[in-house]
């Protein structure tokens, strides 16, 4: 038999349920646990923007707190703002956002938080400016041109044109209340290694490349903080995560791959969490002919249209995930409450008769398409391409995977096809998805690795899809654009990304749809 | 003696050079490191703004003249992700790595020499059979599939979780690690101990030592093993190479917090300085080692002093 990592833990685990099992720490005896959280990674610093990320998200929350917070112990997909840090906010002019802080709250060494700390978290120097010192946030301050402390405890948000987003914008890391007495005395490098906030937890010691301990902080203005401790640690392969977990040696650990969560369920003692996420795996084509690509067949649209026909997403879909996630109908996703319709339809459906027709009105003579797709990134991706140049070939059209290690290769040119995914959160609504991300300012569109440029019809629909101030109006500039996306189709959206966490029976905590990991009382039992 | 050292240290400087020189233009042409340094779909500008304060907008001889100078500064950079001096991030992880080396090597060489002197002294018995069966078996299996199998068993039939806590670790948490890392370089010290003796044994020396009337024990001890030790010295020069590359393996197998795991993880995120400097120290750790070797000859075999 080949040895693989799947038959391995198969045999071992085989081993496991045959021996008698060490009884599990029970927590409902014990008031506040001392969690570990096995991760695979932990970002290198801890300053919430400049660490950006997966592995980064999993701690921010612990230890700061936005101002504005979406409801995911309710609602998995947190369509409801929550005030947070700031108390209330209205628009007092259509350009002006006044948001009232929370009164009494304190920072990690028992400083009160002010409207001063929240006017430096989102100030120029440290995110807006002409070289800021946390660049990555730039797509969540776009359109911001001045951040004032107006009183004790009220901060206003001016925005360049009027932008109804702003509240939504407060639930991103750019919501993120820094101290800053602390952040000016240390600097942000220092920070990023010793961080404070105002979070339920309280940094014990942070080490990179081994793990982020933090304590329960008392003085939490939402106490009481259900664990003891938090500790993140990180063990980069998924089998002594997984070991950890069986052992009781970690409460929770993260990113069981997917063809391995059957098997951790079946562990005694231990349960998965599968959470579709609010980000959209997908390819780009190439649409553009350019030197290093002459005669690229994919500026004909309905070669275009005829590859997205002959793809069987739901079966794909199914086989990989069974019903963890789903197709999403372009920009139609469940996240945007009024905006979400279950009913609408894609307009290029899996029909590999039509895929057929659209293929023979296109130029498309056979020559090979190169798909550039980083490796391990996105859950079940490869496997998934495999499925999908197989469908490609049946109708004629010849594709190549090339696996490349890292963004920066993938993003190489010359490549037909690029993998990437599309996030959907923080405006509340499809304008991240649909304009920031195809918009003439998208990096599909300005970046080294650009993929299309935006039809006159998109941006005229798109400009007045983003002024468009009222539910209605914006509502329907928002069914052109997709349209309009559609009639091009630039891209292919696969499904919605789907996150796991195996976590020990006995504990009571649910994040949501998120990958974001919090553990206050909220998602906390 | 001093030309000798000489040679050798202008020989290990030379060593040096080139493998800096390759390090830093492979990092550069296998994946940009400003992009590694902001989100997948960040904007170019952001990316461009990691490029120049990062110095990567500078025409490559520029940075690499930069480096060299700085280098012999005794600059060995800085990570760019957390600001901090490579060195230290370095100096912080060798405690950790050199505890799990350290046990490592200690455990293949009493094991291994053991193993290999049990079944020479029991030639073509069954014993010296198994030994030299197990001694294929530790060379030939891969450590990361070793350690797995040993963390599995370990969590799943007895529950216990032996993946590594580091310098804080159990004497089972280190045993483990230990074991699968200095499992290959066992399995040859056994071989190689056991083919060394058998020939010593067989020297004319022996007989000698032996019609002189000196205990069997006595005759082992201080006449047969320091003889067959001699290509054994070798042996452990060369495996300090596969103990360094297992470390990377085993590190990350287990969770360990040491320089392999923080090797990884620096290439992975284009931490250009630390892995700079993570392959330096490498090399420089495996030219000192064999420096350290071809002294020992000196010392242990007295006929090349008298050359």
């Amino acid at each position: 038999m080949k040895t693989t990592r799947r038959t391995l833990l198969a045999s071992a685990a085989a081993i496991g349920t045959v021996t008698a099992l060490k009884p599990f720490r029970a927590y409902a005896q014990q008031a506040r646990p001392d969690l570990v959280i096995a991760v695979d990674n932990l970002w290198e610093t801890m300053d919430p923007v400049i660490g950006i990320s997966t592995s980064g998200g999993r701690v921010h929350s612990n230890l700061f707190d936005t101002l504005v917070r979406r409801n995911r112990w309710e609602d998995p997909d947190g369509t409801e703002l929550v005030p947070w840090l700031a108390t209330s906010w209205e628009r007092t002019t259509p350009t002006i956002w006044t948001f009232h802080l929370r009164e009494g709250v304190k920072f990690h060494d028992g400083h009160v938080m002010d409207a001063e700390d929240v006017a430096f978290s989102i100030s120029e120097q440290r995110l807006w400016g002409e070289e800021p010192d946390a660049p990555r946030g730039t797509r969540y301050v776009a359109g911001i041109i001045r951040v004032e402390a107006v009183g004790p405890l009220t901060v206003e948000i001016e925005t360049e044109a009027p932008d109804p987003s702003i509240a939504y914008r407060m639930v991103t890391p750019i919501g993120f209340v820094l101290p800053k007495h602390y952040y000016e005395e240390v600097g942000k490098d220092a920070f990023g290694q010793a961080p404070m906030g105002t979070g339920p937890y309280k940094l014990v010691s942070f080490d990179p490349s081994t793990e982020l301990v933090a304590e329960a902080f008392d003085d939490y203005w939402n106490a009481p903080v259900p664990a003891a401790s938090l500790t993140f640690r990180i063990v980069p392969e998924f089998s002594t995560r997984y070991a950890g977990l069986a052992a009781g040696e970690f409460d929770v650990i993260v990113n069981i791959p997917a063809d391995q969560v059957a098997q951790v369920r079946d562990t005694p003692g231990v349960e998965v969490m599968e959470k579709s996420i609010e980000n959209y795996p997908m390819f780009a084509f190439n649409t553009l002919e350019t030197e290093d690509l002459p005669n690229n067949p994919l500026t004909d649209p309905n070669l275009r249209k005829a590859m997205v026909s002959a793809i069987d997403r739901e079966a794909i879909v199914e086989a990989l995930w069974g019903d963890a996630t789903f197709v999403p109908t372009p920009f139609n996703f469940p996240e945007y409450g009024p905006y979400y319709d279950p009913d609408r339809e894609r307009a290029y459906p899996y029909d590999p008769d039509r895929a057929r027709e659209l293929l023979a009105q296109s130029d498309y003579a056979g020559e090979e398409l190169i798909w550039h797709i980083t490796r391990g990134f996105y859950p079940n991706y490869e496997v998934a391409a495999e499925f999908m140049v197989e469908q490609w070939r049946d109708i004629g059209v010849n594709v190549r995977i090339r696996i490349v290690d890292n963004f920066s290769l993938a993003y190489q040119r010359p490549f037909h096809l690029l993998n990437m995914s599309m996030s959907s959160e923080f405006s509340g609504d499809p304008y991240r998805p649909l304009w920031l991300d195809w918009g003439p300012n998208s990096s599909r569109t300005r970046a080294a690795h650009r993929t299309w440029e935006p039809t006159e019809r998109f941006l005229e629909i798109g400009e007045r899809f983003a002024a468009a101030q009222e539910f209605d109006e914006r509502h329907a500039a928002y069914l052109d654009l997709v349209e309009e996306w559609e009639n091009v189709t630039p891209g292919m959206y696969l499904w919605r990304n789907v996150v796991s966490y195996g976590v020990r029976e006995d504990l009571d905590w649910d994040p949501g749809n998120d990958s974001v990991t919090i553990f206050d009382r909220m998602y906390m039992g | 003696m001093i030309g000798f050292i000489l040679s050798r240290v202008a020989r290990a400087i030379i060593t040096l050079l080139v493998t800096v020189t390759l390090v830093f233009v492979f990092i550069r042409f296998s994946g940009d490191p400003a992009a590694a340094l902001a989100p997948p779909d960040a904007p170019q500008e952001v990316i461009e703004q990691y490029r120049r304060a990062l110095g990567l907008d500078q025409p490559f001889w520029v940075q690499y003249t930069g480096y060299l100078g700085r280098l012999i500064q005794g600059d060995f950079g800085y990570s760019i992700h957390s600001g901090r001096p490579s060195l230290q991030i370095f100096l912080d992880r060798l405690p950790a790595t050199l505890r799990l080396g350290g046990t490592a090597l200690l455990i293949s060489l009493v094991c291994g020499i053991t193993l290999g002197a049990v079944a020479a002294l029991n030639r073509g018995r069954p014993i010296d059979r198994g030994v030299m069966a197990f001694s294929v078996f530790a060379f030939a299996m891969p450590n990361f599939l070793f350690g797995l199998v040993v963390i599995l068993v370990g969590s799943l039939a007895f529950q216990v979780y032996l993946g590594g806590q580091g310098a804080s670790s159990t004497a089972l948490g280190l045993i483990a690690p230990a074991l699968t890392l200095g499992l290959a370089s066992m399995g040859s010290y056994a071989r190689f101990t056991r083919s060394s003796l058998l020939e010593t044994i067989n020297k004319p020396f022996m007989l000698a030592a032996e019609a002189r009337g000196i205990p069997y024990k006595r005759r082992l001890i201080r006449h047969a093993l320091p003889n067959a030790a001699i290509p054994l010295v070798t042996l452990v020069g060369l495996s300090l190479g596969s103990l360094i590359a297992g470390s990377v393996v085993t590190e990350q197998v287990f969770a360990w917090p040491g320089v392999g795991q923080l090797l990884v993880r620096s290439v992975a995120t284009r931490d250009i300085a630390t892995v700079q400097f993570l392959v330096l120290a490498i090399a420089a750790t495996m030219i000192t080692a064999n420096l350290i070797v071809d002294l020992l000859y000196l010392v242990i075999d007295p006929r090349i002093r008298a050359k």
